[in-house]
């Protein structure tokens, strides 16, 4: 059966029960003396996915935490049909039939996936001495994924599943629960477009058997396609309550950002020029990646798409001299710099500004002006190996304006600090070193509206002033809106490559849709 | 580390967002530091009303110094390794084997005592290095190689005193460890230096700003271009160093060497570092507290001894300081997750958590 056919088709039939209005009645919510919700209202009813849509910071994921049970509001209260509820803790919610998927469901890495599904309520059997009953737990989560079209191994250790799968197992551990209501918590920012469509499937046919579900998103489009109803909020207000029907997409836009905001477009401008910057011939890293040749210009702005895995990150850490080289050659204008090391790039121009910002790309706990300084040390004036703090703070501060970092004080750590904020920092941190070569892996990722386009005409000023960009996104409008030219990489190779007018966000995921599709092709023929 | 005290006119006018230097730290020592001042001053007053004969003149407290220096000289080196979120447990074996090894060159080899003593010092720094390529090259956790190598460094110490250990250096030497300069006793004159060298290295030196880095996230150092392993060696060899010092100081001290000589090193300036505020985890923590930690442990120490307490007593204390420290350490953590954190936030807004819905 296509997905296509399959979505279409009538759902599982785990149901039976009639279905459930789960309504949020004027929630005010305060953390001291700072109020994160005011007069929010919410309904989520039988049969129709509710989004809400906000930027980071309006108070989404407090409503979630509030609806699930696990925040109590400060004013206002919840109601399931009518009924008021006061929830304690996630498992009063459980009780009522209310079930949080979370963004990155917990693991249990050593566990299987039926053993996780069960995980807390595990059927036993046996008077005295209670044993696990397997049977029972091994054909009730059968079923259950059975019911839900999942085609996932229930012996399958939960480390070998992907997010995506783990969110659907975590679904199907709602239906196992007996849970009416479903909460997903901003499920779709880690998946890649395909398992969106796949998740966005499962919602669906859950919205026809009268699940009543809710979710969180800041992307217009993906929320345009599956809501129902439509909540925006906008620094804990209700800013927007209606049906779909009732908005378009830069009508959410402005709503959430609460000014007129241009739609995403392509760049006017290109800067490139005719200088070489990068040129990487059969760059190899086994398993991640093979025979790679590209080459970038200075003032060009290169796009690596591809799913997640597909060996983007692995290319730009390879380059940027934190993996070993298998084979190939990389060159920064006609110097060779094949397993240079990182700290001798740094000092040659090259940044690299990773994906991850928690584990890769600044220390939390320290302040924004020591994250700043750390890429490059040796900018800050010293005296006798000591380093001038009136210099360093010179620096900090002028990141800060640069880059509209929003802090209380230069000697903030990370951690008083936003995403979108500590985010900026790492930017800074990098391209305050002036590199003639930067590599940008998720330069948005977590980053809210109003901020990532501050992002995009920093990334365009950059090359406007003669730096080689290599931007990784899993965004294509980012990458139509960025880049001269879009490489698609789909396991670990180069399979397509755009330039110009080619690059829409259409051709970029067909490109790497279409090497699956490929690659697809040839395995049948292999098998045939 | 760094507390910014000047700022450009022009960036506390800016437009987009008022920048300010400083949002909390006006005063120079933070929480913990305070709190190791207010300690000290306790410890001080306390025993000098409690305990008759520890408060005999300035020149006696000062002398008193001597007695618990030695810790201090460890504590120095100790706390890079731990601002690397390691471990370096072989700091006693290193004080004996470098004290042995410079009296039996001494007096087996005829050497002259600074001569000795100076290939003491790179003895030290040799055993930090041996460690540190335990820990790097065969990829052995720091609590493991250094328990390892400290069993080693021992029983070498032990070889090589023999029956006779040598004893009487000459009277230079042994000033060293018992003699001053007026009122300030040689050790101390030492030390002070010392502990404004280690002070800028931590706090204002690009390694020490590299140092921290590494302990509180090795892999963003590492993508940021931080030559880690060069980090760790340089802590570990300057924690052998500093250990072959302290050896120096306790072996003219007592005018001998013996293998076992290191031995209450250990446990007591573990429990400085940490006392002083270093988290065990890395990244955390202030040189000065470190500094501040040494005397209040060391008066402490020589304050119950006074008393008439047993060394089993203040050793048993000082274990117990040890436990309290780290537990206090991990109740109020810096990323305000500890229980006493949260405690102290539901007693300043108990209306935040646990109110019932209106």
């Amino acid at each position: 059966m296509s997905f296509a056919q399959w979505a279409a088709s009538p759902g599982p039939g785990v149901g039976g029960h009639e279905g459930r209005i789960y309504r949020a009645c004027n929630i005010g919510k305060r953390f001291g003396p700072v109020t994160v919700l005011r007069d929010v209202d919410a309904t989520l009813r039988a049969g129709r996915v509710l989004t809400i849509m906000g930027e980071n910071g309006a108070g989404k994921s407090t409503l979630f935490k509030i609806l699930a049970g696990q925040l109590r509001p400060t004013s206002g209260h919840i109601e399931l049909d009518g009924q008021e509820l006061s929830l304690g803790a996630p498992s009063a919610a459980h009780a009522h039939g209310i079930y949080l998927v979370p963004q990155e469901p917990m693991l249990m890495p050593e566990l299987s996936v039926a053993e996780m599904m069960f995980v807390g309520h595990m059927p036993t059997s046996g008077r005295f001495l209670k044993r696990v009953d397997w049977r029972a737990i091994r054909s009730r989560a059968r079923a259950v994924l059975d019911a839900l079209e999942l085609d996932i191994g229930i012996d399958r250790p939960a480390k070998t599943l992907s997010i995506a799968q783990l969110q659907l197992v975590e679904c199907a551990k709602a239906l196992l629960h007996e849970c009416r209501v479903i909460l997903f918590d901003e499920p779709t920012s880690p998946l890649t477009a395909h398992e969106v469509e796949t998740l966005f499937g499962i919602m669906r046919r859950l919205a026809g058997d009268g699940y009543t579900l809710s979710f969180i998103s800041h992307r217009t489009e993906e929320v345009m396609e599956i809501s129902d109803d439509i909540v925006v909020l906008r620094d804990g207000r209700m800013v927007g309550a209606a049906e779909r029907g009732a908005f378009d997409r830069a009508s959410l836009l402005s709503l959430m950002v609460g000014r007129e905001l241009r739609t995403v477009s392509r760049r006017t401008k290109s800067h490139v020029t005719q200088e070489l910057a990068l040129s990487v011939k059969g760059l190899t890293h086994e398993p991640s990646f093979r025979d790679v040749d590209f080459s970038l210009r200075r003032g060009e702005i290169l796009g690596l798409a591809g799913l997640i895995g597909a060996g983007r990150t692995e290319i730009a850490e390879t380059i940027f001299g934190l993996r070993q080289v298998d084979r190939g050659t990389v060159k920064l204008g006609n110097t060779d710099i094949t397993g240079v090391p990182s700290h001798d790039l740094i000092r040659r121009g090259v940044a690299y500004v990773p994906e991850d910002r928690g584990r890769h790309g600044a220390v939390l706990p320290m302040t924004i002006t020591e994250n700043i300084t750390s890429s490059r040390m040796e900018r800050v004036r010293q005296t006798a190996g000591l380093m001038s703090r009136g210099h360093e703070t010179e620096i900090g501060a002028k990141a800060v304006r640069d880059f509209r970092i929003r802090c209380a004080g230069l000697d903030q750590t990370l951690l008083e600090l936003s995403g979108g904020n500590q985010q900026k920092v790492v930017f800074a941190k990098w391209i305050s070193t002036e590199p003639r070569l930067v590599i940008l892996d998720e330069p948005t990722r977590g980053v809210d509206v109003g901020a990532k386009e501050e992002i995009y005409e920093l990334i365009d000023r950059m090359a406007a002033s003669g730096t080689a960009v290599v931007v990784i996104s899993s965004e294509s409008e980012e990458l139509v809106r960025l880049c001269d030219r879009v490489l698609c990489i789909y396991e670990g190779r180069i399979v397509a490559e755009l330039a110009g007018e080619e690059i829409t966000p259409q051709s970029v995921t067909a490109s790497y849709v279409g090497g699956s599709q490929a690659r697809d092709a040839e395995f049948e023929k292999a098998g045939a | 580390m760094s507390r910014p005290d000047a700022i450009p006119a022009s960036a506390v006018r800016s437009e987009a967002n008022t920048v300010k230097p400083f949002n909390r730290r006006h005063f120079p020592l933070d929480g913990w530091e305070m709190t190791l001042v207010v300690l000290l001053v306790l410890v001080l007053v306390g025993f000098s009303w409690a305990a008759p004969g520890f408060y005999d003149g300035m020149p006696d407290l000062l002398s008193m110094a001597e007695n618990f220096l030695p810790f201090g000289f460890v504590a120095l080196g100790l706390s890079l390794v731990i601002f690397t979120g390691g471990i370096d447990l072989s700091v006693s074996t290193t004080a004996s084997l470098t004290a042995v090894v410079v009296a039996q060159l001494w007096h087996g080899f005829g050497m002259n005592i600074w001569v000795a003593a100076g290939i003491g010092l790179l003895l030290g720094a040799l055993l930090g290095a041996i460690n540190v390529l335990v820990i790097i090259r065969l990829k052995i956790e720091p609590l493991i190689a250094t328990l390892a190598t400290s069993f080693i460094y021992g029983s070498i110490a032990t070889a090589v005193a023999g029956n006779a250990p040598p004893s009487g250096f000459p009277d230079a030497f042994n000033a060293l460890g018992g003699g001053a300069l007026g009122i300030l006793p040689y050790q101390l004159l030492l030390f002070v230096p010392l502990c404004l060298g280690f002070w800028l290295l931590v706090a204002r030196s690009a390694y020490g700003r590299k140092l921290v880095m590494v302990g509180y996230n090795r892999e963003v150092a590492l993508y940021s271009g931080i030559r880690v392993e060069r980090i760790l060696v340089v802590a570990y060899v300057l924690s052998g160093v500093m250990a072959a010092v302290a050896g120096l100081v306790l072996a003219a001290y007592y005018s001998a060497a013996r293998p076992d000589m290191g031995d209450p090193l250990l446990l007591a300036t573990l429990t400085m570092v940490v006392l002083g505020g270093v988290s065990i985890f890395g990244g955390e923590g202030t040189m000065l507290g470190v500094i501040l930690a040494v005397f209040i442990l060391g008066f402490l120490r020589q304050g119950m001894m006074i008393a008439g307490f047993s060394d089993m007593v203040t050793t048993m204390v000082t274990g117990a300081i040890l436990i309290t420290s780290i537990a206090v350490k991990n109740l109020f953590n810096k990323r305000g997750t500890g229980l006493g954190n949260q405690l102290w936030a539901l007693l300043r807004r108990p209306e935040a958590t646990g109110s019932e819905p209106e």
